[in-house]
């Protein structure tokens, strides 16, 4: 710490502080444009500069300049405000003045810094620019002519986004901000420069001209997308969700957020919403009363036992799936699961067995401390892109080393530095094994794992997983894998990170097994920015995992899909689900629900399997409910209503609270009294109530009582002539719920297959082609897309798109054989 | 009491009264006759027009300021990407005439005439849209 003044207060601020942020801890203002917390100091406003008295009256920038001890500041000086009027003067010559047609009035820096310093008349005259404003993308508008190049966007896209779209062009009076060769701009569209934007040259066009930035009621809560826990401001107008604010404060990523948190909230006050209850009457669906539709239900589940199950989609809350558990229990059965059964065993097969706990013992903000990456498969930053964000500053700012080991590369690849194996897919058990063989050959072992149960069968087992072995099968050289292995090892603190989800089978316990084994092997656990982090798919799967939604001696979703089929149950309740699309072999979903007797579903759209039922319920968002979410990280995050709920939905807690009392059971009447539950009942969330979480969440504790379980490493198949498909996560959707919010629906319409060039060329396609993709299980017709990160051999394809389900070419395998034709 | 204390103040009472009846009368006789109407009388709402459009850019200022909250405005797009008023109401009901809408607008698209005349029969038609509240030429 180091003393100085400021204002003729005596003040003390860190060593590493600004003059800006020395004076920001302590209360006192200095006006800024170009600089960001978030950002590196850059200086080019020169809004923040104030007088040091040790050096000589001049006037420095106080965002660029660091503090040392005994400094005499003074921030507002006749002499300051005179030059900061300047400043202002000087923008506002080439800048339009066309407030009233900017939707960034009110919110304005440039407008609230005029105002502040009353710079009501220009002394210069000048000629405004004529830019061409970009319109070409539905979702950011670029109007140079208000720039004031702070270039905060451009620097946010590179430091933070690591995408590089914008930069500055141009030289002199005539510099701008523009893309490659001044053309449009196309890149992920998370939105960021939009966010930092202080006038209104970077605007959110879904948002355009809906509402003034002053009418809009602000409303935080938790993102209802991936599960990494973004925290979000919702602008709220008339009861609407009219956009997405950024709030430089909020959350672990300082409001940071990818295409879909931003830009994807329409699902909300959609149209196309279900607004009353539907019941099947001679084979259609009409629509009903709130009391015969929950009559209808209620008179099935009662005393239905075994024949009655449950499928809840993990974005529900941690009170709702409670209450759903409380009301499978009242009807006797334990016939529930989420997820399609399969894509959380990482955590609660693969981490329960080896960690003792169905939970990640690390958390996010572990990436940033640590030295060495590993993540397996550069779809983390598809599934999970403000966790992407975190790995961008953690290796462009923190120097941390990259390695990744993947099927496909990506993103992540072309991080600085960044060194990506790629592997042949669905090998990446063997591999993570054959780390750990080399690690136990090569004495790199901590002291601590001979201490662990099994290790001795460990060893036994990974006999087999030298890299020489594996090498073949799996497409790496010994070589790359002994490299990965040993800087593995050395690194003082490493973070293994692999995402999981219905479009990750692959992602199996026994990768999780693995995984842990590796890390306890190097004694990588306890200990900060260390470590194993496994990103869970949705908003609460981690939270579905810690309410035990899904037992032991109940059926997984697979097996009620299969009783489904084979008449053993009668009745099943969806919640939120959709495994028409999302689940794993289409014909055999369509067949199970099609033989079912009672299909109740309770969905926001009417979504291809709600269209199947017998009786569905309109359920409110995210938006319109309270609840906790707890996040990949085991973060637990209070949401608050932002709007009342629309037409007559309910949420799935008045819905499963009125099941239970026409079962005769007992109902909580609160979500608070269901969390107070919460927090006396399941580990690790003891002590902890909606007051305590706050604005910010509390972490549950994680536990660990480590063990070496032996994986069972599936053998890599291949066929001849075929190409491997892999499927995944498109980075602008999460599930099924991202094809109802416009914005990633602009940028990502429909489902592809991505095949590499040298294969494209090979068989003679070209980009945007339509290709029949036929596997074993059906064929149906994708779009295709040429690009240079797949590997030959390899195709992917996103599994979101309702219009053409993936599934019906995909049965669960984590890797599919496929042909493809014109 | 004192006769002159007492009906000298009635003299000249009456004379004032007499000389009334030889002046202009006061009264009009409305709706016969029509008031002159001061120039900055504030009476029922215009929306000005330049190059065949209205001049209103949607900017939310008069439906901000609007103490009666009585403005509804709604922005559009037009095809050149530019804002317009694609809805602008006043509820004449509630409007209390204190042409703050006037002072706020940044491009004088509004103005206050000398229309005073707004009775009418139904609630809803004293709701004036954006074709109503156009400037007549």
């Amino acid at each position: 710490m180091v003393n100085l003044t400021i204002d003729d207060k005596q003040v003390t601020a860190p060593k590493t502080a600004t003059i800006y942020e020395a004076a920001k801890l302590n209360g006192i203002n200095i006006p800024i444009l170009c600089h960001d917390k978030k950002l590196k100091p850059f200086g080019a406003c020169r809004m923040c500069l104030v007088e040091v008295e040790q050096m000589k009256g001049r006037q420095i920038p106080a965002c660029t300049t660091p503090v040392t001890e005994g400094m005499i500041i003074r921030t507002s000086t006749p002499d300051i405000v005179k030059a900061r009027k300047m400043v202002l003067e000087l923008l506002l010559l080439n800048h339009p003045i066309d407030c009233p047609v900017c939707d960034k009035a009110g919110d304005c820096d440039l407008q609230n810094l005029t105002y502040e310093y009353k710079v009501n008349a220009n002394r210069f005259t000048d000629e405004k620019f004529h830019h061409e404003i970009d319109y070409n993308n539905p979702l950011i508008e670029r109007d140079m002519n208000r720039c004031v190049l702070c270039g905060k966007c451009a620097r946010i896209c590179d430091e933070i986004v690591s995408f590089g779209a914008l930069t500055f062009i141009s030289r002199g009076i005539e510099t701008k901000i523009g893309c490659e060769f001044d053309e449009a701009l196309n890149c992920e569209f998370c939105g960021s420069c939009v966010s930092v934007c202080p006038v209104g040259s970077l605007l959110a066009r879904p948002f355009k001209f809906k509402a003034r930035f002053w009418s809009l009621t602000k409303q935080k809560t938790i993102c209802g997308y991936c599960g990494t826990g973004c925290n979000l401001t919702l602008g709220v107008k008339d009861n609407k969700v009219l956009t997405t604010i950024y709030d430089e404060n909020q959350g672990f990523h300082n409001g940071q957020l990818c295409c879909r948190g931003r830009f994807g909230y329409q699902f909300i006050n959609s149209e196309k919403r279900l607004t009353k209850p539907l019941v099947r009457k001679n084979g259609n669906l009409v629509e009903a009363g709130w009391d015969e539709a929950l009559d209808l239900v209620a008179a099935r589940l009662k005393g239905a036992g075994a024949a009655a199950a449950a499928i809840a989609t993990a974005r529900l809350t941690n009170e709702e799936l409670v209450l759903f558990k409380q009301l499978m229990e009242t009807a006797g059965s334990n016939n529930y699961d989420h997820s399609a059964g399969y894509a959380h065993a990482a955590l609660t097969e693969g981490f329960a067995s080896s960690f003792g706990v169905a939970a990640s013992p690390s958390s996010i903000l572990d990436i940033q401390k640590s030295e060495l990456l590993l993540v397996i498969k550069t779809d983390a930053y598809e599934t999970h892109p403000v966790v992407g964000f975190e790995i961008n500053m953690a290796v462009k700012n923190k120097g941390v080393l990259l390695k990744i080991l993947s099927d496909k590369s990506g993103k992540l690849s072309k991080l600085p530095d960044a060194k990506t194996l790629i592997h042949t897919p669905g090998t990446e058990t063997t591999i993570i094994n054959s780390l750990a063989k080399v690690i136990l050959d090569n004495k790199l072992a901590d002291a601590s794992a001979a201490l662990i149960p099994g290790y001795d069968e460990l060893e036994k087992a990974l006999a087999d997983f030298t890299p020489e072995a594996v090498s073949a099968q799996c497409g790496l050289s010994a070589v790359e894998i002994k490299q990965l292995a040993s800087a593995y090892a050395k690194a003082d603190k490493a973070l293994i990170i692999f995402p999981v989800g219905q479009a990750y089978p692959g992602h199996t316990a026994a990768l999780a097994n693995a995984i842990a084994n590796l890390a306890l092997l190097a004694g990588k656990l306890g200990k900060e920015g260390s470590g194993v982090l496994c990103l869970s798919e949705k908003n609460n799967s981690q939270g579905a995992v810690d309410m035990g939604f899904q037992t032991a001696d109940g059926l997984n979703a697979n097996q009620i899909l299969d009783g489904c089929a084979s008449k053993t149950i009668k009745t099943l309740l969806i919640a939120g689900e959709n495994p028409m699309v999302s689940y794993p072999d289409h014909a055999k979903v369509a067949a199970a629900l099609d033989r079912l007797e009672f299909l109740v579903v309770s969905e926001i759209f009417l979504t291809e399997t709600a269209a199947m039922a017998d009786v569905v319920l309109p359920v409110c968002s995210f938006a319109e409910k309270e609840g906790t979410f707890t996040a990949t990280d085991r973060r637990v995050q209070h949401i608050k209503p932002a709007i009342k709920k629309t037409a007559q939905s309910r949420s799935d807690f008045e819905i499963l609270g009125a099941l239970i009392k026409k079962l005769g059971g007992i109902a909580p009447t609160a979500p608070a009294s269901v969390f107070a539950e919460i927090a006396s009942s399941v580990p690790g969330y003891a002590g902890m109530s909606y007051v305590s979480l706050g604005e910010e969440g509390q972490f549950a504790t994680v536990a660990v009582k480590p063990a070496f379980v032996v994986p069972q490493a599936p053998l890599a198949k291949s066929e001849t002539g075929k190409l491997a498909l892999v499927i995944g996560s498109a980075l602008y959707h999460n599930g099924t719920l991202s094809q109802y919010g416009e914005g990633p629906m602009h940028v990502c319409p429909e489902g592809y297959v991505e095949l590499s060039r040298a294969d494209a060329a090979a068989l003679n396609f070209a980009e945007n082609d339509l290709l029949t993709v036929s596997s074993a299980g059906g064929s149906m017709v994708l779009k295709a897309r040429i690009s240079s990160r797949i590997p030959q051999g390899v195709v992917f394809a996103p599994y979101h798109f309702g219009s053409n389900p993936v599934n019906q070419i995909w049965n669960g395998a984590a890797v599919t054989w496929v042909t493809l034709t014109k | 009491m004192n006769p002159i204390n007492t009906f000298v103040p009635i003299i000249q009472g009456l004379k004032i009264t007499l000389g009334h009846l030889f002046k202009k009368p006061v009264t009009l006789q409305y709706p016969d006759e029509r008031p002159k109407v001061a120039a900055r009388f504030r009476g029922l709402h215009a929306l000005n027009v330049s190059h065949n459009k209205a001049k209103c850019v949607a900017c939310y200022l008069c439906p901000t300021v609007c103490p009666a909250k009585c403005i509804t405005v709604e922005a559009g797009e037009d095809a050149s990407h530019d804002k317009f008023a694609a809805v602008y109401e006043i509820d004449m009901l509630r409007c209390i005439f204190c042409g703050y809408c006037v002072e706020a607008c940044p491009v004088d698209a509004i103005r206050m005439t000398g229309e005073f005349e707004l009775a009418n029969y139904n609630r809803k038609d004293f709701v004036y849209s954006k074709e109503r509240l156009l400037e007549k030429k």
